[in-house]
C-alpha cells in the first residue's frame, strides 16, 4: 500500500514531491531501486492468477499484525481471566467484535491462501533449482502459521479449545523417544493447565511473530532477488510470445485490488458469521461433543481415528503420527528428491502425486467435517 | 501539447484524485473503529451511598486510615479528641493519594509536600482548592462514611 | 457379637426347653411357697399374683426355671432341672423373648396382638449396650416390670397411657442418669409435656390423648435424626395426622382434623415433603414438639418470626401491630393462614380480589390507596422486566452477548424478595427504597437490550456502506489499470 502511494505520488510529481525525493535519493539512492522495479515483471499466462495467492497470504498476516496488537490490548492471558477478557472484547469494546472475528477468520483464510500458494507452486513446479531455499522458507512460513493457529485457538480458553488442546498436545506425546518431553513442554506440565495457556500466549504474540519475520524475511528476498519463476511451458515460448505484466505498477494494482476485495470479505465475514466464543473450559468437564481440531488439521484428525489401537506389534496412534511426519518429510524434500527423477515422466509423476495428495485431504476433510 | 492530451491528462488527473479521495474514506472506514476500539469502554461505577468501615473501638485515636468509596479512596481520621473526619483522598493537586500524617496532626501529600488541616483546608504546598469533605455517622459502635448533601 | 448373641439364645433354649409351661394357678409348687414365706423371697410372688402371666397359668418356672410341680424345695430349684434363679440382667429379656417372639406360643394363650416387639428393641436406640456393658440400657423388664405385670390398657400398667410418662421420665426426667449416654440431651421433656394440651389432659385422666410412646413409638425407638424415626423432620407430620386427622377422635375436642390435609399442600410442607428442605418447619416447628400448643394471638409474629426474621421485626414496628392486637387479629395468620399457607403471589397485595389488604381496607381509606400504589409500582416492575427480557431475547437471537445484562437479573430475585418483605412496614418509602434498584437494573438492561439490537442492524449498515466504497475503490482502480495498460501497449 504505502508501495502504491510512492509510486502514484512520483508520477504526480509535485514540487514538493520532487524535493522530498530529491533528498531520499541522496540519501539511499533510491534511482538503483526504481531501476530494479521497473524491471521486475510477471509472466503472463493461464495460470497468473495463482501468483496472487503468496500476496494475499501477506495481506492477511498483516491484517493477523494489526488485529493482534488490537487484541493483545485487552486480553489476559491467564485461566481466570482469559474467556472473560475474550467475552469482554466481544461484548463491550467498540468493534472489539469485529476485531476479533477478523483476525480469527483471517487466521483461516491465511492458511487457506497459504495451501494455495504451496500447491499451486508446487504444480507449476516453481520449487525446482534454483529456487529450493525458497520453497524451504515458505514450508517454514506454513509450518509456523499452522502452529500460530494451534496456539491462537487456546487462547479464548473455552470448552474446544481447552478439549482440542488436549488431544493435539497428546498426539505430540506419541511421537517416539522425545514425545513425552515435547508434551511437557508444550503444556508446561502433564495437563492443559493455565500454564499451558500461559506458554501458548507468550510464544503466539512474542516467539512466533519473530520466527515467522525472519523466515518472511528470507523468502521475499529470495523472490526479489531470483525474480519471479517462470514455467516450463512458458519458459520454452518464443521471446517474441512471452508476455509479461510489469510488478510496478500493474502487477501491483492488481493485487491492490484483490486486496481490497479480500479485506472486504473478511468484513463480510465478521459481520455475519462472527466467531462465536461458547463455554468457558473446565477442566473436570467431561468433553463436549465433537471435539475437533481447526479445519487445517482435520484430515490428519480423521485418520488418526481410522487407524486402529494396535497394528501388529506397534501402537497404532504412534503409526499415524510417524506416517504424517515422514509424508510431510518427503513433502518438504520434494526438492530434493524430484530432482533425482528420470526427466520426461518427471512433470506427469510429480503431478499425479500433488493430484492424489490435495484429493486425499480434501475427502478426509469433509468426512471430518460431515462427522461433526 | 494538444486538446486530446491535455483533456486526458485532466480526466487522469481527476481520476487519480478520486482514487486518492476514495483510499482517504476507506482509510477512515478502517481507522474509525480501530480508534474506537482504543477507547475502553467504560465500566459501569458502582454506586455506593456509605460505606461501614468497622467498629470505633478497633480504630485507634490519632490515626487515618484510607477506605475504598466506590470507585474513589477515602481518607478517614480519628482524631486525639475521638472525633471523626473523612476527606476524599485524592490531593487537589495532581490526585496522588494523601495520608494523615500523625506527627504533624495534618493530611499530607507526599508528591508535592501539600498539607491540608483537619478540615480539608490547604494549609501549605500546591493544592489549588480544599479536599472535598465526607460526613461520618456512627451507629451504635459502627463507624459509617457517607456523602454529605450537596 | 451376632454370633455370640446367637450362641447365648441356643444355650438358653437348651437349658430351658420350649415352651411347655402351661399349669393351672393351683398347681404352681414354687408360687404356694413363696406366697407363704415373708419379705424379700416373698415379695415376687405376691405381686405375680395379679400378673397377667400368672393368670394366664404361667408358673415361675416359665422364666426362672426349675420344676414347679415339686414341692421339694431341694429338688425343685435343682440347677441339674434348668433353675435359673435370678435370671443375669445381660441376657434376662431372653426370658420374655422366647415366648413373646414367638407367635404358636403366643397363640395357644389366646393372644391376638404382634409378636415383632424384640424385633423392633434390638434395632432401637434403647438396646444399645449400657454405659457398663451391664446389658441393653433398657430391656423388656426396664419399662414392663417383673412380678405384677398388666395389660397394657390396664391403668395399672407401668407403660399404660396415664403411667408412662413418669416411666420415661423416670430415666428421661434424670440429668444425671441422661447425661451418660449423651451429655447435650434435655432432660425437660416431662415438664414440657405437662405444659402442652396434651399433657395437661393426660394428668387429668384422659388416656386419649398423646403421650410419650404416641409420637415416639414403643419398642422401635430411635434418634430424632434417624429417618426410621417417628419423629424424623420428615416424618413428624404424619405422626401428628396418625391423631390429629381422626376427625371422630378429634370431634370430642372440638378441634379441626384437616391440618395435615392443609400442610401437605402449603409452602412448608412441599419444601420439606417434596424438595426436603430440612430447614421447613413441620408441625412441631410452630407449635413445639413436647410443650405442643397453639401459639397464642399475639405471639404468632414471634414464632413465624424464628425463620421470617425481617419481616417480624417489620411488622412489630408497623402500624399493623397495634391495629391487629386491638382487634384481636392473629398477627401473620390474619393475612397468611396457618397450615395450608400458600406462597405469596403479587395479586396478594393491592386491592383486587385475592388481596389480603381488603379484608380490613376499604377503597379510600389510607392502607387502600398504599396498598393499591405499592401493586402498582409492583406490576410496573413485572411488566418493565418482561419488556426488557423481550429484548434481550431478541438480541441475544441475534447473536449478540447480553449474558452481563441477563445475570444482572439473578439480583431481581434478591431484590424482589426484599421488596416483598418491606411490605410488612407498611410503608411506601421503604417499599419504594427496595423496589427501586430492581426497577433500575430493569431499565438498564433494557437499554443494553435495545442497544445490542441496534449495534447489531448498525454493523450491517457499516458494513454495507464499506462495501460500496470498496465497490467503488476496485472499479476505479480496475478503470486506472486499464488506461496504464492501454498506454503500455501504445508503447
Amino acid at each position: 500500500m504505502s508501495k502504491e502511494k510512492l509510486h502514484s505520488s512520483s508520477t504526480e510529481t509535485g514540487k514538493a514531491d520532487s524535493a522530498i525525493n530529491k533528498w531520499l535519493d541522496d540519501r539511499f539512492q533510491l534511482a538503483a531501486l526504481r531501476e530494479f522495479a521497473k524491471h521486475k515483471s510477471v509472466p503472463k499466462f493461464r495460470e497468473t492468477i495463482w501468483y496472487y495467492f503468496g500476496g494475499i497470504a501477506l495481506l492477511l498476516f498483516l491484517v493477523q499484525v494489526c488485529t493482534g496488537i488490537l487484541l493483545v490490548m485487552y486480553y489476559k492471558g491467564t485461566e481466570d481471566s482469559a474467556f472473560e477478557s475474550v467475552r469482554f472484547i466481544d461484548a463491550k469494546v467498540n468493534f472489539g467484535w469485529l476485531i476479533r472475528s477478523i483476525h480469527s477468520w483471517s487466521a483461516n483464510l491465511m492458511i487457506l491462501a497459504i495451501f494455495i500458494h504451496m500447491f499451486s507452486i508446487y504444480f507449476l513446479k516453481s520449487f525446482r533449482k534454483p529456487r529450493e531455499l525458497t520453497w524451504y522458507t515458505g514450508i517454514g512460513l506454513l509450518f509456523v502459521t499452522m502452529a500460530f493457529g494451534f496456539s491462537g485457538y487456546l487462547l479464548p480458553w473455552n470448552e474446544l479449545a481447552y478439549f482440542a488442546t488436549k488431544v493435539g498436545t497428546d498426539i505430540t506425546g506419541q511421537v517416539p523417544v522425545v514425545g513425552k518431553f515435547m508434551l511437557t513442554l508444550m503444556r508446561g506440565g502433564a495437563d492443559v493447565t493455565g500454564a499451558t495457556l500461559s506458554r501458548f500466549f507468550g510464544i503466539h504474540v512474542a516467539l512466533f511473530p519473530g520466527i515467522f519475520a525472519i523466515f518472511l524475511m528470507l523468502h521475499l528476498l529470495f523472490i526479489q532477488r531470483q525474480g519471479m519463476s517462470e514455467p516450463e511451458e512458458w519458459a520454452k515460448l518464443d521471446p517474441k510470445e512471452k508476455k509479461t505484466i510489469p510488478f510496478f505498477p500493474n502487477f501491483m494494482l492488481r493485487e491492490l485490488l484483490i486486496w481490497l476485495i479480500v479485506i472486504n470479505i473478511l468484513a463480510v465475514l465478521a459481520v455475519y458469521f462472527p466467531w462465536e466464543l461458547g463455554k468457558k473450559a473446565d477442566a473436570f468437564a467431561s468433553a463436549p461433543q465433537g471435539i475437533k481440531p481447526e479445519w487445517y488439521f482435520l484430515f490428519m484428525f480423521q485418520i488418526l481415528k481410522y487407524i486402529p489401537g494396535k497394528v501388529w506389534l506397534f501402537d497404532g496412534e504412534v503409526l499415524g503420527v510417524l506416517f504424517f511426519g515422514v509424508g510431510i518429510g518427503l513433502w518438504v524434500l520434494v526438492p530434493f528428491w524430484d530432482s533425482k527423477i528420470k526427466s520426461g515422466h518427471r512433470n506427469k509423476i510429480l503431478t499425479y502425486i500433488g493430484i492424489g495428495i490435495v484429493v486425499f485431504m480434501i475427502t478426509f476433510t469433509t468426512i471430518a467435517w460431515i462427522a461433526g | 501539447m494538444n486538446d486530446e492530451t491535455k483533456k486526458g491528462k485532466t480526466r487522469r488527473e481527476f481520476l487519480n484524485d478520486v482514487l486518492i479521495g476514495g483510499f482517504g474514506a476507506w482509510m477512515m472506514a478502517i481507522l474509525y473503529p480501530v480508534i474506537s476500539y482504543l477507547d475502553p469502554p467504560k465500566s459501569k461505577e458502582v454506586k455506593v451511598s456509605q460505606v461501614n468501615i468497622g467498629k470505633s473501638s478497633e480504630i485507634e485515636k490519632n490515626s487515618g486510615k484510607i477506605i475504598r468509596f466506590g470507585e474513589k479512596p477515602v481518607l478517614v481520621i480519628k482524631k486525639n479528641n475521638g472525633e471523626y473526619s473523612a476527606f476524599m483522598a485524592e490531593c487537589t493537586h495532581l490526585n496522588c493519594t494523601v495520608q494523615y500524617r500523625k506527627d504533624l496532626g495534618l493530611i499530607y501529600c507526599a508528591c508535592h509536600n501539600g498539607k491540608y488541616d483537619l478540615n480539608g483546608k490547604v494549609v501549605s504546598g500546591p493544592p489549588p482548592a480544599p479536599l472535598q469533605k465526607y460526613e461520618v455517622a456512627l451507629k451504635g459502635d459502627e463507624v459509617i462514611v457517607y456523602k454529605g448533601e450537596g | 457379637m451376632k454370633n455370640r448373641l446367637i450362641l447365648i439364645i441356643t444355650l438358653l433354649f437348651s437349658i430351658i426347653g420350649t415352651c411347655k409351661l402351661q399349669a393351672a394357678p393351683g398347681n404352681d409348687e414354687c408360687y404356694n411357697c413363696h406366697e407363704n414365706l415373708d419379705g424379700k423371697v416373698q415379695a415376687p410372688a405376691a405381686a405375680f399374683k395379679t400378673d397377667v402371666h400368672h393368670l394366664a397359668g404361667i408358673s415361675c418356672s416359665g422364666c426362672h426355671g426349675g420344676d414347679s410341680k415339686n414341692g421339694d424345695m431341694e429338688s425343685a430349684m435343682d440347677k441339674k432341672k434348668g433353675f435359673l434363679g435370678i435370671p443375669q440382667v445381660k441376657t434376662r429379656y431372653m426370658v420374655c423373648v422366647k415366648c413373646h417372639s414367638d407367635k404358636k406360643t403366643m397363640q395357644s394363650f389366646g393372644f391376638k396382638g404382634g409378636t415383632e416387639q424384640f424385633e423392633k428393641l434390638k434395632e432401637s436406640v434403647h438396646f444399645k449396650p449400657s454405659y457398663n456393658n451391664q446389658g441393653p440400657i433398657a430391656d423388656c423388664i426396664t419399662c414392663h416390670g417383673a412380678h405384677g405385670i398388666a395389660k397394657v390398657k390396664d391403668p395399672k400398667s407401668k407403660v399404660s397411657p396415664l403411667n408412662v410418662v413418669a416411666l420415661c421420665g423416670g430415666c428421661h426426667s434424670n440429668a444425671t442418669f441422661m447425661k451418660q449416654y449423651n451429655p447435650g440431651i434435655p432432660v425437660d421433656q416431662v415438664i414440657k409435656y405437662r405444659t402442652s394440651v396434651h399433657g395437661e389432659k393426660n394428668a387429668k385422666g384422659d388416656a386419649n390423648t398423646a403421650q410419650c410412646v404416641s409420637c415416639h413409638s414403643n419398642h422401635g425407638i430411635y434418634s430424632v435424626k434417624d429417618p426410621r424415626s417417628t419423629v424424623y423432620n420428615k416424618n413428624i407430620a404424619k405422626t401428628c395426622s396418625g391423631c390429629h386427622s381422626n376427625s371422630v377422635l378429634m370431634a370430642k375436642y372440638n378441634i379441626p382434623s384437616d391440618q395435615y390435609e392443609k400442610y401437605k399442600t402449603s409452602v412448608h410442607g412441599k419444601a420439606l415433603l417434596e424438595k426436603g428442605d430440612a430447614g421447613a418447619p413441620s408441625c412441631n416447628g410452630c407449635h413445639g414438639n413436647h410443650g405442643a400448643t397453639p401459639p397464642g394471638v399475639e405471639t404468632i409474629s414471634k414464632v413465624c418470626g424464628t425463620c421470617h426474621a425481617f419481616n417480624m421485626e417489620l411488622f412489630e414496628k408497623s402500624v399493623h401491630k397495634n391495629a391487629f392486637a386491638s382487634r384481636s387479629l392473629p398477627e401473620c395468620e390474619t393475612c397468611h393462614g396457618n397450615h395450608g399457607i400458600q406462597p405469596v403471589t403479587d395479586e396478594f397485595l393491592g386491592t383486587g380480589e385475592k388481596s389480603a389488604c381488603i379484608k380490613c381496607h376499604h377503597s379510600g381509606d389510607k392502607g387502600f390507596i398504599v396498598a393499591a400504589e405499592m401493586k402498582q409500582l409492583m406490576d410496573t416492575l413485572g411488566m418493565q422486566r418482561k419488556s426488557a427480557n423481550e429484548y434481550l431475547d431478541k438480541a441475544e437471537q441475534l447473536g449478540m452477548d447480553v449474558s452481563d445484562e441477563k445475570y444482572s437479573f439473578q439480583k431481581l430475585k434478591q431484590i424482589l424478595i426484599k421488596t416483598k418483605t418491606s411490605v410488612h412496614s407498611s410503608e411506601l418509602d421503604k417499599f419504594k427504597n427496595e423496589l427501586n434498584p430492581g426497577i433500575e437494573i430493569v431499565n438498564d438492561a433494557e437499554i443494553s437490550g435495545r442497544k445490542a439490537i441496534e449495534n447489531y442492524y448498525f454493523r450491517r449498515k457499516g458494513l454495507a456502506v464499506a462495501s460500496i466504497l470498496v465497490t467503488f475503490l476496485v472499479v476505479l482502480l480496475y478503470i486506472k489499470l486499464k488506461r496504464i495498460e492501454r498506454k503500455d501497449n501504445a508503447k
